[in-house]
């Protein structure tokens, strides 16, 4: 009888485990859909963030930085401007993995508008 | 206590789902600021860094994603796509990924991450 609740303790203890593990973890986004009217921005507005197919990162207008830069800088822009709309520029050929990383250093810095785009291999 | 614990292992057996095996095999990216998705509303985009891509363990062309969840989003209106992708995958795939939804005008997506130790 005790070996019989020990069972159950075990399996139990296998089921809570599992089941924590079954929550899954992501960054949301909303696409613009379609037929979505474009949107002008103002030039100040804007700030680009590029990522290249050789995994460096350039902030406009501040400089090639390491993916832990971004959120301190991103913060300050924030601050100066809080209408900014952060655009996130990556290469065709850039690992998907380092526009995640910077997504993830934006949504950090607590930036809400951001938008997607892709650099052609050419510009 | 036994017969409590019982009832307790009862509740964790019906309420588990077990992690299903498919889509591809991939390394996801990490991330902080991961956030909780809802699974009910969540649809799986698999890609790898061979650029297959996957949805609901069929290998799909990236034609053929519009179609798919547009299908998809007529049953559930608050659809999520969930991109399950590699981190090394050209994000030039992701981009095409991404071109077919908003065709398909599914708005929601997750970039489905690791979870990474906090700030």
């Amino acid at each position: 009888m005790a070996s019989m609740s020990d069972i159950n303790f075990l399996l139990l203890i296998f089921f809570l485990v599992s089941t924590m593990f079954a929550v899954e973890k992501g960054l949301p986004m909303a696409l613009p859909g379609k037929g979505s009217k474009t949107v002008k921005l103002k030039r100040e507005n804007v700030l680009n963030i590029q990522a290249f197919a050789n995994g460096s990162i350039v902030i406009r207008g501040t400089g090639p930085v390491t993916v832990k830069e971004i959120k301190p800088v991103i913060e300050q822009k924030l601050v100066a401007n809080p209408k900014l709309v952060i655009v996130i520029e990556t290469e065709a050929d850039a690992d998907y993995g380092v526009m995640v990383d910077i997504l993830d250093e934006l949504r950090l810095a607590k930036a809400t508008r951001i938008s997607l785009r892709t650099l052609r291999a050419s510009s | 206590m036994a017969d409590i614990i019982f009832l307790l292992l009862i509740f964790f057996m019906v309420t588990t789902i077990f992690k299903m095996e498919e889509g591809l095999p991939i390394t996801l990216p990490r991330a902080k600021s991961g956030a909780d998705q809802e699974r009910e509303r969540l649809v799986h985009v698999w890609a790898d860094r061979f650029s297959r891509i996957s949805i609901n363990d069929k290998l799909v062309r990236v034609s053929n994603i519009q179609a798919i969840i547009a299908s998809r989003l007529e049953e559930n209106r608050s659809l999520i796509v969930a991109f399950n992708v590699d981190h090394r995958t050209r994000y030039g795939l992701v981009n095409d990924i991404i071109e077919q939804l908003k065709e398909a005008n599914a708005v929601n997506v997750s970039f489905t991450s690791m979870y990474e130790e906090g700030p």
